[in-house]
């Protein structure tokens, strides 16, 4: 066998492994799409991929059987307004920390690494109590301020940081010679030329958000306070049984949206979460 | 009147002092120079009279009052960057009228000034395209554009032309002369390059170690350099600083101080000549044919090797004896420390 | 000169002279980065001060009784309730299930799709495509996949033969079932990490080691692994904690059950602080799981340290 030919057949099995490989990874949305098609009795029978009566009634239904589409807006307008701010917060701190030789920049610095290494889980329970003497038990704000202002904000701090210290320092001494103040120089040049670290942390930012699961579970009661992951895991029967195809179409509605958005954008989010990643 | 005023001047960065006390009178309308090999501090010392840097002690009077609490911005200067620092998200035309813009001065106005330095620039063709489209002599030209469009007191140049290549170079440098002439506003201007410095100075200015070695004129520091560094600096090839115990006087009837130790010549200075007037020696290792000129490294017999630049005649060949001929007129001593005598 | 940027200001300075540009711009940084840092105390640095005071307290989130019981609470963790390391033991065994898997899959996904061929775009972003989903979502399909009676997976096996488990009904299974499900959720971010560091090798490398004569087992077990090393020490420090943080997917899929087979520490202290509302104790549980990430992580950091001298 010549050397291209052992490489071909190489490339084949190489191939073939990879595409068994990815079906645990794509079988899952194929499946949870189809399940949410099917009815009761259909989702108990044998499995078939495609559903032998097709039951769009289920997708009215999921807003029938708790207010869905309230709950549906309540997720995206928690994470714009989560990645909105964190935008605007972490790009200010980051450029000061990146830019400004300031008396306790390394101690700040020091106190955000710390807030990396802990646990969500190991402040949740003060924070609990936090909120609710302020009186947000069952409101939105815990689901705003906590992540704005915890590890994931700081990784977001870090990452612009680490933007704005790769940025020509040159331009901003030009901005500052043309008469900017510090705010100035952040907002019309330092900011205008950091497009692709706020689009990365504007991605990890919303995703997180979105995603968001043990802070809606701890401080929402409400069925139309819920978010997205919450009001799916309540999809449940009487008995606490889940009502498998509802729960389906559910989810399907969840996360067929945001997976088009990532499938259309795919290389800027694998990329942003290669960023993050590499910061920690 | 402009004129810079430097009393003193201090800069530490934490513990370490980049800038060691520098005192200069700029006049008005003067092209200053700052020249000196890397990490002297020229540039940071332009940094500080810019306002980009907080000077850490002494006084910067411009135009007569005390700035050193007074923000860039308000200084009245403007500066010329090394990468030309134009914003990337602008076109050349908000380029050149960014700072007008920040200064809220009247739209009408502005388009007037940019349209103004846009003509002495010859960038009208350019004003609505951005950097990354531009050439680097463009790039150049609208840094400078951008300056001249404030209407400075003081211009600054930090090592504007080291990202060209040497033929631009030489071209931006004349230009930049051009401009002086005309708008005859103080300059200061720094670089590592002395051919530079020479050509465009009215008065130079030699830095090491962030502290002054030598302020005068292109002619001054190459007649009369006041040090053995000045010396080796200014003027290219380098000059030759030879032992005066082991090279005995080199050119006859030159009166030698009783304090030095060592004497310097420059290779245009020296020429092959007959060993009956020299006692200068040596075998050529390398000639270096340049076309107007031939350079020829001599070992000589004390072992130090020798620059000598030769114009006329033909060039000995390599591992020639020859013997050496200064210009008596030529010759500087220099003491223990280095000082001129 | 007319017009030009004057020197407006002397009287600027004059009228604040304590105000130099120096103390300005001191100003300036700590207003930017005053709503981190204020953040930052409220809602870490004050909860992390606190919950050590919680640790120390019999606290009923219900009466709102707090009495002081100094280290009772990590006495009853640590020496009296088997629940404890009861679920310290699963949150081992998930650790150690999941970090080497996800690890070892991560590696060999990046080794395969570091390099331009026809579909490595199609590739990546189908074992990328699970970390952007949201972890609740994908626990409800594969719970639905799992099983005993017409779930998808054991469909599958019966085709070649095999009679599968009701995976989420036993608790081994349940165990095994739970990390599987993980990784293959969380596979793709350590790939692109991978990926990333991969492709910052310069192929220089690789090719003056063929040159001489090495197989592509020699350069990657020779050249390859050993550059990769600082990546795969931040990969096993992140996939690690992550490992511990386990909660949302452990929620939806078993609920710590059967069996307690699945509960974990960070689905411990949730059910002790928010379900039983002994706040103390999960106080108590929250401290434990900060020091087993601590030193976890800065064992692994000194390890690698040693590693490299």
């Amino acid at each position: 066998m010549t050397a291209r030919r052992t490489e071909i057949v190489y490339r084949i099995c190489w191939t073939i492994a990879l595409l068994l490989l990815a079906v645990p990874f794509i079988f899952p949305f194929l499946w949870m799409i189809s399940g949410g098609f099917k009815s009761t009795t259909e989702i108990f029978g044998a499995p078939t991929l495609i559903p032998r009566v097709w039951r769009f009634e289920n997708f009215v239904e999921v807003f029938t059987y708790q207010p869905f589409a309230r709950q549906y807006f309540n997720s995206l307008y928690i994470a714009a307004t989560v990645t909105v701010l964190t935008l605007f917060i972490a790009s200010l701190a980051g450029y000061a920390l990146a830019r400004i030789r300031f008396a306790g920049a390394g101690l700040l610095m020091l106190f955000l690494v710390m807030a990396l290494m802990v646990p969500e889980e190991v402040t949740i329970i003060p924070n609990f109590f936090l909120i609710r003497a302020m009186g947000l038990i069952d409101t939105h704000w815990p689901l705003i301020l906590l992540p704005v202002f915890g590890p994931q904000g700081v990784v977001a701090t870090f990452l612009m940081r680490q933007f704005f210290l790769a940025l020509p320092k040159e331009l901003e001494d030009a901005g500052k010679m043309d008469g900017l103040s510090r705010f100035g120089v952040w907002l019309k040049i330092a900011l205008p030329m950091s497009r692709p670290a706020l689009a990365a942390v504007a991605i990890i930012t919303f995703l997180h958000s979105w995603n968001l699961f043990l802070e809606p579970l701890i401080f929402l009661s409400s069925l139309e306070k819920f978010t997205l992951p919450l009001a799916l895991s309540n999809f449940n029967d009487s008995y606490g049984l889940p009502l498998w195809n509802l729960q389906l179409a559910a989810t399907s509605l969840a996360v067929v949206p945001i997976l088009i958005i990532y499938l259309i954008a795919q290389r800027q989010i694998i990329e942003s979460f290669a960023l993050s990643g590499v910061k920690g | 009147m402009t004129k810079v005023l430097l009393k003193g001047i201090r800069k530490k960065f934490g513990a370490v002092e980049i800038i060691r006390g520098v005192d200069l009178d700029i006049e008005d309308g003067e092209f200053v120079v700052f020249v000196g090999p890397s990490g002297c501090g020229k540039s940071t010392l332009l940094r500080l009279i810019s306002g980009l840097e907080h000077i850490s002690g002494g006084e910067l009077h411009i135009g007569g009052q005390l700035v050193n609490e007074v923000p860039a911005s308000r200084r009245g200067v403007a500066m010329v960057f090394q990468s030309y620092a134009l914003y990337p998200h602008l076109t050349v035309r908000d380029n050149m009228g960014f700072g007008l813009k920040v200064r809220k001065v009247p739209a009408s106005e502005r388009a007037r000034r940019v349209s103004e330095a846009a003509a002495t620039l010859k960038l009208e063709p350019l004003l609505d395209r951005f950097p990354r489209q531009l050439s680097g002599g463009q790039r150049q030209r609208v840094a400078i554009g951008r300056a001249i469009v404030g209407n400075p007191d003081v211009f600054l140049f930090d090592e504007p032309l080291s990202n060209l290549d040497a033929e631009l170079r030489v071209h931006m440098r004349s230009e930049i002369a051009a401009l002086h002439q005309r708008l005859s506003t103080t300059m200061i201007y720094v670089t590592h390059d002395q051919i530079e410095a020479m050509t465009l100075a009215d008065k130079i200015v030699v830095l090491r170690d962030g502290r002054v070695e030598q302020v005068g004129t292109p002619r001054d520091l190459y007649d009369s350099p006041r040090t053995i560094f000045v010396a080796q600096f200014i003027g290219s090839p380098k000059m030759n600083i030879l032992p005066l115990a082991d090279g005995g006087p080199i050119a006859p009837g030159a009166s030698v101080p009783a304090t030095a130790i060592s004497v310097g010549i420059r290779p245009e200075h020296l020429s092959l000549g007959k060993s009956s007037n020299s006692t200068l020696r040596g075998k050529v290792r390398l000639a270096e044919y340049t076309g107007a000129v031939t350079l020829l490294h001599v070992e000589l017999d004390g072992g130090q090797t020798c620059l000598v630049i030769q114009n006329q005649g033909p060039a000995p060949e390599t591992g020639a004896e020859v013997s050496l001929q200064a210009d008596p007129g030529r010759l500087h001593f220099f003491d223990r420390e280095g000082q001129a005598v | 000169m007319a017009g030009s940027p004057s020197r407006d200001n002397a009287a600027h300075s004059a009228r604040a002279p304590w105000l130099t540009l120096k103390t300005r711009e001191m100003l300036e940084a700590w207003l930017f980065v005053s709503p981190t840092f204020i953040g930052f105390l409220i809602f870490f640095l004050g909860p992390l001060v606190a919950i050590f005071y919680y640790s120390t307290t019999e606290w009923n989130l219900l009466s709102q009784q707090a009495t002081f019981v100094g280290l009772r609470n990590f006495e009853n963790a640590l020496l009296e309730n088997p629940d404890f390391w009861h679920v310290v033991r699963n949150s081992v065994i998930f650790a150690l299930g999941l970090v080497p898997l996800n690890m070892a899959l991560a590696l060999s996904l990046a080794l395969a799709l570091s390099r331009p061929f026809f579909g490595v775009v199609f590739f990546r972003t189908v074992f990328f495509a699970p970390v952007v989903t949201s972890a609740i979502a994908w626990a409800i399909v594969w719970k639905f996949m799992l099983q005993g009676q017409g779930g998808a997976v054991n469909q599958m096996l019966a085709w070649i033969g095999i009679d599968g488990p009701n995976w989420l009904r036993e608790p081994n299974w349940a165990m095994a079932a739970v990390i599987v499900t993980r990784v293959i959720k969380m596979v793709g971010l350590n790939m692109i990490l991978y990926i990333a560091a991969l492709q910052s090798i310069p192929r220089d490398y690789e090719e003056a080691a063929t040159l001489e004569g090495a197989s592509r087992w020699q350069v990657f077990r020779m050249i390859t692994w050993p550059l990769l090393a600082p990546t795969t020490l931040v990969i096993m420090v992140l996939t690690t904690i992550g490992s511990f943080k386990v909660f949302d997917h452990i929620y939806q899929m078993t609920g710590g059950g059967p069996e307690n087979g699945t509960l974990v520490l960070a689905f411990y202290i949730y059910q002790q602080g928010f379900k039983f509302f002994n706040v103390g104790y999960a106080a108590a549980l929250a401290l434990i799981m900060f020091a087993i990430v601590m030193v976890l992580t800065l064992a692994q950091v000194m390890l690698r340290r040693r590693d490299m001298e």
